[in-house]
């Protein structure tokens, strides 16, 4: 297992696509904020690109890295709805926005492992894959002092694997990892 | 005790913040299919767990049913004690119909305890969604046969589109507890849209007119459900339209006919709306 090539205090440049919003109650800034807390509280300090679909109300999320240094861009997907205060309709919401960005910063920090190498896009993976994912960022985000609930990932891990002892055994696993290899994420899941 | 109760008063703590269908179809976004680009969930937007957002769209809709089911309690309570008992003429009606609005608010408190218990299953906090406090909207007419029209037969329809689709959803995701309580939930549903069917016929045996306006105004209230195609019966629309059930309660084949219509329609306009903002904003496709 290696370690992260990234950790430090975030100070990297972080810049949001679009600048200005139309379709939402979004400013630029309120996601670099998002950005720049958590990529300190992860370690990643690589300069973040974050290009947000605010067309659709939808929240699929991506993120995406060319090399393993710390001066590789992340480049991060997001449809609007995963940054959104549920409460209100076209509102950024901080909470999302650090639960969905967070789990993107620990996906692209993953991708510079040597052992993450061969990963398919995160279009490109299954909803298995995702499902497994998810649990292995999440449970990572709550150790750093995320307010996550924990049952929101059980139950999605659940409708992918099963309502079984087995599989909550095997979430139980993901939850509490911090040092897998792609392999070991997808056959613990 | 206070009679006919606005909607702005109704009890809720500071966790729970409402909309309305207002403000709801200010949000110019859609997942409607509207240009030819594809859009993250593809072509079918059907709410099934091979959706990559199966278990989020769930939680929200879940959250949803749990406040609808607020709101039902409270206008089914509503309607047993703003009208005196009489023989359904001007404001009355008759004191059966009490008892079934009484029976009704029974039922609809054991789905709240349900429903709040699905959600702590699925991960959802309460009040972690807005409140769309349309249902009880619906519930505020002064005429207890618009009521009957709006909240049995339009609401508790929808209730039975929806718990379909939940249930269908439980099963093949295959969780028990989801499948099971979205069943015991959709058999009371039928009976309460049963009792506004029958009651409505009843009430407004020998006054045509009164059944022609309480008619049209669950057609309003059916058109405002249809959440601009959120409802319907093709593969864009999350919620199909479960017949089979709706006929069980007492719809006929022409009722639901014209309901699968407005839903279409409600989906068309949505969708021209949506283009006509788009090009407006000078915007093309922008998904990821």
């Amino acid at each position: 297992m290696s370690s992260s090539p990234t950790a430090g205090v975030s100070t990297a440049k972080i810049t949001v696509t679009p600048e200005q919003f139309t379709f939402v109650h979004y400013e630029a800034a309120q996601i670099v904020d998002v950005v720049t807390e958590v990529g300190a509280l992860l370690g990643v300090a690589n300069p973040v690109h974050v290009i947000v679909d605010e067309t659709t109300p939808a929240a699929k999320l991506s993120a995406e890295v060319a090399g393993s240094s710390s001066d590789e861009t992340i480049t991060i997907r997001v449809e609007s709805g995963a940054l959104e205060n549920t409460q209100r309709f076209t509102h950024f919401g901080a909470d999302n926005a650090r639960m969905s960005l967070g789990r993107m910063l620990l996906r692209a920090r993953d991708r510079m492992r040597s052992d993450f190498a061969d990963v398919p896009g995160d279009l490109d993976l299954s909803n298995d894959e995702n499902a497994a994912w998810d649990v292995y960022c999440a449970g990572r985000l709550s150790r750093a002092g995320l307010d996550v609930n924990e049952q929101r990932w059980r139950y999605n891990y659940r409708n992918r694997f099963g309502f079984s002892d087995a599989a909550d055994a095997a979430f139980e696993r993901l939850w509490s990892a911090d040092d897998l290899g792609w392999v070991d994420l997808v056959n613990e899941g | 005790m206070r009679q006919f109760f606005p909607v702005e008063d109704l009890a809720r703590d500071e966790r729970f913040v409402q909309t309305n269908m207002a403000e709801r179809m200010k949000d110019a976004r859609t997942v409607a299919d509207v240009t030819s680009s594809r859009k993250s969930r593809g072509k079918s937007m059907r709410l099934t767990p091979d959706r990559h957002d199966a278990s989020d769209g769930a939680r929200s809709l879940m959250h949803g049913i749990m406040v609808g089911e607020i709101q039902a309690l409270e206008g089914a309570g509503r309607t047993a004690h703003d009208f005196a008992a009489g023989d359904g003429s001007g404001d009355t009606i008759p004191f059966e119909l009490k008892l079934d609005m009484a029976r009704q608010a029974w039922d609809e408190a054991r789905h709240v305890e349900i429903s709040v218990k699905l959600s702590d299953w699925m991960g959802t906090e309460l009040g972690q969604f807005a409140e769309n406090t349309v249902l009880f909207e619906a519930a505020c007419s002064n005429d207890p046969v618009l009521r009957l029209a709006g909240v049995n037969r339009a609401l508790e329809g929808l209730a039975i589109d929806v718990f379909t689709q939940m249930k269908e959803f439980g099963d093949i995701a295959g969780d028990p507890y989801l499948e099971f309580c979205e069943d015991w939930m959709l058999a009371d549903e039928v009976t309460h849209v049963k009792m506004g069917s029958d009651w409505l016929r009843k009430v407004t045996e020998k006054d045509p007119d009164r059944r022609a306006k309480a008619l049209e105004f669950q057609q309003v209230v059916d058109k405002l459900f249809s959440f601009g195609g959120a409802r319907g019966e093709t593969e864009e629309s999350p919620i199909g339209l479960a017949r089979r059930f709706r006929e069980l309660a007492g719809f006929t084949d022409d009722e639901v006919d014209t309901i699968s219509q407005m839903d279409h329609d409600a989906l068309e306009e949505r969708k021209a709306a949506v283009r006509a903002y788009r090009e407006q904003a000078g915007l093309e496709s922008a998904t990821v």
